[in-house]
């Protein structure tokens, strides 16, 4: 053990003392110098030692303000895609009524052209209003259409509107028949649980008849109602066989009535301008394929029965 | 390990972690004054003119961010740091109860100095400052500084 040295411990405290002093007087100086030499030593010290804690905040406020910008840039990014998704639909519109235009050109002056109206009040489901009425030209039981094929049929006409009913309507019904004219059938409604889910069902297929999938359907001519030829939609599928006696097979289609903005009302005022109403909607048939697949059984062809 | 050396590396880690808390992420004084927490801790190692030394650089360095009363913080933790030192000779012992009655009640006469210090500009309602940030900071500050201390092993009892 070291012996005692007072002296040497009085020598410490006295240093110490001195040393508390002149740091406390150091500090109390700081308090008192001219605001110029504050600002100096605090700006060299936020220069050197203190810089690594500035630039950990700057790099968080800048890693914050690039997640700001990122929200930023994403809200734009969600605004340009709903501009663009509304312009997809005018498009799209555009293209239906180029569509409908092209369709009333080759078809002639029988096709009045209309604007759609949704009441969308209830009950009003499956109906829709259209600007042309008797004055037009307009009946009832003329059958509306787009580029796509049959939308419905008129059932109340007024002198400048009418109401009709698309084929979503659980009173809509259609005798149709495969494009070649070999299977014939009655066209109903199937609703779905949704709108987006009703379905078209040929009906009344002979048992021993079988239709492909991808198969078009037409009208069939054979009601007061529908002229030959208007397509319908396409087979899907087989839906339900009663053995031995019919078939039964869904249908994808032609139109959705819910996209139905402007149709055409097929008129009797104007004869038609086209040998097959098929050819309108399935171009792509030749005149002689037309008159091959056109299922007449007297062998007509040609005449478009009204 | 050298329970000194732990006790050095703490004390020399603190200060940084509050400048990192405080200035790099922005969190002010939702951040405990872990400033004072180390430099109390460095204190009852260090003679009181070193103490003193180590009170004055570490207020300094508060004192960079400090516009309306700069030094404040210097003299203060200059303070902080002798009375540290001091209070070797006046009270040993180290239970958990004095570490934390220590470092809160350390922090606590660190606030109340600076608020006599500072500048009117600065500083704000004494019944506020002293009877309520105070207090809640020393609490936090021997709380955080209780936990760094025990979990780095910087803080062990002798015989324990």
């Amino acid at each position: 053990m070291p012996p005692f040295d007072s002296d040497r411990l009085n020598a410490q405290r006295r240093v110490d003392i001195v040393l508390s002093l002149a740091f406390l007087a150091l500090a109390g100086l700081l308090l008192i110098i001219p605001v110029e030499a504050q600002q100096q030593i605090s700006s060299s010290l936020r220069g050197s030692v203190l810089a690594p804690f500035i630039w950990t905040q700057d790099l968080l406020r800048q890693t914050r303000v690039r997640a700001a910008e990122i929200d930023e840039l994403q809200l734009q990014l969600d605004s340009t895609l709903a501009v663009v998704s509304s312009q997809r639909t005018l498009l799209e519109e555009n293209l239906r009524l180029r569509a409908l235009l092209d369709l009333r050109e080759r078809g002639g002056a029988a096709f009045r052209s209309a604007s759609v109206v949704r009441p969308g009040t209830h009950g009003s489901e499956s109906m829709f209003l259209l600007d042309v009425g008797g004055e037009d030209g307009v009946r009832v039981n003329q059958p509306v259409v787009m580029a796509e094929g049959l939308v419905g049929v008129i059932r109340e006409v007024g002198p400048n509107s009418s109401l009709a009913m698309d084929w979503t309507h659980p009173d809509f019904r259609v005798s149709a028949m495969t494009l070649d004219g070999e299977t014939y059938g009655i066209v109903e409604t199937a609703r779905g649980a949704f709108r987006e889910e009703d379905r078209l069902l040929l009906n009344g297929v002979p048992y021993h008849t079988s239709i492909a999938a991808g198969v078009p359907v037409v009208t069939s001519g054979r009601g007061t109602v529908y002229p030959r030829g208007i397509l319908v939609g396409t087979v899907l599928e087989l839906a339900e066989t009663e053995a031995g006696w019919r078939r039964s097979y869904w249908l994808e289609p032609a139109v959705r009535p819910q996209r139905a903005t402007h149709v055409l009302v097929l008129t009797d005022d104007e004869p038609l301008e086209v040998e097959s109403l098929e050819l309108l909607w399935i171009p792509e048939l030749s005149p002689e394929e037309d008159e091959g697949n056109s299922g007449d059984p007297d062998g007509a062809g040609g005449e478009v029965p009204l | 390990m050298n329970r000194s050396l732990v006790l050095w590396g703490v004390a020399f880690l603190l200060p940084i972690l509050h400048f990192l808390l405080h200035v790099g992420f922005g969190l002010g004084a939702r951040a405990p004054d872990l400033l004072t927490v180390g430099l109390l801790v460095l204190a009852r190692e260090l003679r009181t003119g070193a103490a003193a030394g180590a009170g004055f650089t570490l207020g300094l360095l508060e004192d960079a961010f400090s516009i309306l009363a700069f030094g404040a913080n210097a003299v203060v933790l200059t303070v902080v740091g002798i009375l540290g030192s001091r209070s070797r000779d006046l009270f040993v012992g180290d239970s958990l109860v004095f570490l934390a009655s220590y470092l809160a009640l350390g922090t606590w006469v660190r606030f109340a100095l600076h608020w006599v210090v500072a500048g009117e500009e600065v500083r704000g309602d004494a019944t506020r400052v002293l009877l309520l940030e105070a207090p809640v900071a020393g609490v936090y500050a021997a709380a955080v500084g209780m936990a760094l201390l025990l979990v780095t092993g910087a803080w062990v009892r002798e015989g324990g």
